[in-house]
């Protein structure tokens, strides 16, 4: 096992040099200079010059990707161009609260979407699978930055309830985290509907319902253990994408993580920040996909780690 | 769960005064700072040798001057001299520091506006002299950059992040918000970065924020007006929006060109129904109360079959089509399809491109790009002019992005001749000067004396105070 583990962790390595080679070359080849936006437009030639050798932007791309990996390899991200701070500093400040709203979100769209899901497939074609599914449809519709201010209006305006955005109190992470997390219950509770409808007929379930057993006890310990394989492979690929949507749904609700970072980054120029940004949350991507993978086969003993 | 609920349990009442920003500062060293907000903050960390009256004619702030000679300047600080947030006395030694810290090679972007001190040092204590390569009879204009302790300079002090100035707010902290205490009465402030507009004023309208001044849509401001706890004041403003042109362009190259688009576009419309209250129309860089400012030149009217003729004497087959750059800011891309509509009826197809700010700034500091609107922000000296237009500032040596080269433009610039070169811009039309938008504060009522600035400062923050008694009272 864990020496599967460790040869998918190698066969990460050529995803991750692919993903440092596209961002750099991206970054690098659109228009915008950081130099620009630093020193403005009255800025003497001969200092543009020397901010410009300071940063490494006067050497051939080819020599600045190179001196990026070297200093990668040992664990150095770099600085920011702008701040001067440690982009491994920043990251830490910025990750965490990343993963704490990315958490919550999959926490709220588990507890919504599974319940949503399962109900819808045992009324099928009754009003309470209408209502499922008109609510994960309507949900999966909309785009972040407009159910993110919709929230606000309602439970921040209107209601009264939470903060509008910020860090701070503490529950100023539940709107951001319905924004993110409903759009992901919605893709849940269809996939969980679809999955458990069609494991409900299978002839397992039949037998387990021929044996006497309870309708609970069949579809809570037979059904839907099978019906889950699917969801987990979702949950899996939703998290990386959990990660990336906070890119916008931090943006939108001031919340100080690594999406808002990303988007600071990238209109500053500021390519250390936004290398680093890029390369965590391509990371976290594989990672977590390795660990759908090894979720996977502890629920279905018949897939094997290849 | 317990998180949510701890943030429930009743805490010590905020009285600090809360405030929106759409963008942050980025750097709180006033050597260092090119961005709007950060000149802004950093006018209240620090305090410079000169300050500008109503007029922007330069006025003894932390010091006065004599001219001892064209190119020679003596300042004398003024009594009381100010302390340092640590405690220090500022003396005329700070002043050199500070200034002699800018003119190393590499260690300012404003540098170059510096350039030409050929020698700063003190007398004594509370006198400092300055030489110039060259005479400069704006240069007390100039010396506006905040004062450091020169002691801090010496030790490397990172002021981008731990602001130590003498002003009348003092630095507190930055981590996420930023943190300022008024040294006067210790009234706190936090400045907030809030990007999104709507959501600015959702969290003022809810009491999240206590005030908001500028960077709105204008229908985002009529909604606040309607607000019972909040109150809305408006002033003009002096920040001027242009229509520029690439003058090599082989289209725009054509003054006539240049002169139909300057007639298609129903300027006195879009104020009135575009744009925030106060906002005006402009004629120059340079507002017409500025010492500089040039309040006799006539306006091109609007008049779209003007325009059409003009084109076809330009010989211009209609429809004319032109690539209009812009950013990807809501209000701009909405003024872009009004000059759209109101070009239209002339002739004229304007394709609008709207791009992130990176790109959007690189392709007009790179020529790339037929038109483009974008403001100046703050400027108080007529040298904006040899910046914009003089034919030794074409980008990277300036900011005469349109790449305009006129041999008596920059005659008359040379000369500082600012009504005739004022003349000659207008006539030569490299801008279309459309606006000074309007400058307003937004605030919940209890708080009091904010003073709003043409150049939309935030000085009115050191004067602001805070009542909860009268909360609803006013």
């Amino acid at each position: 096992m864990i020496r599967r583990v460790i040869k998918r962790l190698w066969g990460v390595l050529p995803v991750v040099f692919g993903v440092l080679l596209l961002t750099f070359l991206l970054l690098h080849l659109v228009p915008g200079d950081p130099v620009d936006v630093m020193l403005g437009e009255s800025a003497a030639v001969a200092d543009r010059a020397q901010l410009r050798a300071e940063l490494g932007l006067d050497q051939s791309l080819p020599v600045q990707f190179v001196q990026y990996l070297q200093h990668l390899a040992h664990g150095d991200f770099g600085r920011s161009i702008h701040s001067g701070q440690a982009v491994s500093s920043l990251l830490a400040e910025r990750l965490p609260a990343t993963l704490k709203l990315a958490m919550l979100a999959l926490l709220i769209a588990l507890l919504v979407g599974l319940p949503l899901g399962i109900l819808a497939a045992l009324r099928a074609r009754h009003w309470p699978d209408t209502v499922a599914t008109l609510f994960s449809l309507s949900l999966s519709a909309m785009p972040h930055f407009w159910l993110g201010p919709l929230l606000m209006l309602l439970f921040g305006l209107w209601l009264g309830w939470l903060p509008i955005s910020g860090m701070t109190p503490a529950s100023a992470i539940i709107l951001p985290a319905l924004t993110l997390g409903f759009g992901l219950s919605a893709i849940l509770t269809r996939m969980t509907r679809a999955s458990l409808l069609e494991v409900l007929s299978e002839d397992f379930v039949r037998t387990a319902r021929a044996k006497g057993l309870s309708e609970s006890h069949v579809i809570l310990r037979h059904a839907l253990r099978a019906a889950l394989l699917p969801v987990v492979t979702v949950v899996g690929l939703q998290m990386g994408s959990l990660l990336a949507g906070t890119v916008i749904t931090e943006t939108v609700f001031g919340w100080d993580g690594l999406g808002r970072l990303l988007v600071e980054s990238i209109e500053k120029r500021d390519y250390p920040v936004t290398q680093a940004c890029v390369l965590v949350i391509a990371l976290t991507y594989v990672l977590v996909n390795l660990v759908t993978d090894i979720a996977y086969q502890r629920l279905d003993p018949r897939v094997r780690l290849s | 769960m317990a998180l949510v609920l701890s943030s429930c349990t009743p805490s010590a009442p905020d009285t600090a005064v809360h405030m929106g920003l759409a963008q942050a500062p980025v750097n709180l060293d006033p050597r260092m700072a090119t961005d709007a907000a950060s000149a802004r903050v950093n006018r209240l960390l620090y305090q410079a040798l000169v300050r500008f009256d109503a007029h922007a004619r330069p006025q003894p702030a932390l010091a006065d001057w004599q001219q001892l000679a064209a190119d020679h300047y003596r300042f004398h600080l003024l009594k009381p001299v100010p302390r340092f947030h640590d405690g220090s006395a500022m003396t005329a030694h700070d002043v050199v520091a500070t200034y002699q810290s800018m003119l190393k090679p590499g260690a300012s972007p404003l540098a170059a506006e510096f350039s030409h001190i050929r020698k700063v040092w003190a007398m004594d204590d509370d006198t400092i002299d300055f030489t110039l390569d060259a005479a400069d009879p704006e240069f007390p204009a100039r010396l506006i950059i905040g004062i450091l302790p020169a002691h801090l300079i010496a030790a490397g002090h990172d002021f981008s992040r731990q602001p130590v100035g003498s002003g009348p707010l003092a630095f507190v902290r930055w981590r996420g918000p930023l943190v300022l205490q008024r040294q006067s009465d210790g009234q706190r402030y936090v400045l907030e970065e809030v990007k999104d507009p709507t959501v600015r004023v959702l969290k003022l309208v809810r009491g999240e924020i206590d005030l908001l001044a500028g960077d709105l849509p204008p229908e985002l401001l009529v909604y606040l007006q309607t607000q019972p706890a909040l109150k809305v004041e408006h002033t003009q403003g002096a920040n001027f929006s242009y229509l520029g042109f690439n003058l090599q362009d082989p289209l725009l190259a054509n003054p006539k060109v240049r002169q139909a688009i300057a007639h298609a576009i129903d300027r006195p419309a879009i104020v009135r129904l575009a744009l925030v209250p106060d906002s005006r129309l402009a004629g120059a860089i340079l507002p017409p109360e500025h010492w500089a400012g040039n309040a006799s030149l006539t306006p091109y009217a609007h008049d779209p079959q003007l325009a059409r003729q003009l084109l076809q004497e330009a010989g211009v087959h209609l429809p004319l089509t032109l690539v209009y750059k812009t950013s990807t800011d809501a209000q701009r891309v909405r003024l872009a399809t009004i000059l759209q509509a109101q070009m239209r009826e002339a002739g004229i197809d304007l394709q609008i491109r709207s791009l992130d700010w990176g790109t959007f700034f690189d392709d007009i500091r790179q020529g790339h790009f037929q038109m483009y609107s974008l403001n100046w922000v703050g400027i108080r000296t007529p040298d904006i002019y040899r910046l914009a237009f003089h034919s030794a500032s074409v980008p990277p040596l300036g900011a005469n992005r349109g790449r305009l080269q006129d041999a008596e433009l920059d005659a008359l610039i040379d000369q500082r001749d600012w009504p005739a070169a004022t003349q000659r811009i207008h006539a030569l039309l490299p801008y279309v000067p459309l606006w000074y938008e309007g400058q307003f504060v937004a605030m919940r009522r209890g708080l009091y004396h904010y003073t709003l600035a043409a150049d939309g400062n935030w000085d009115g923050l050191i004067t602001v105070t805070r009542n909860s008694k009268n909360d609803h009272a006013d």
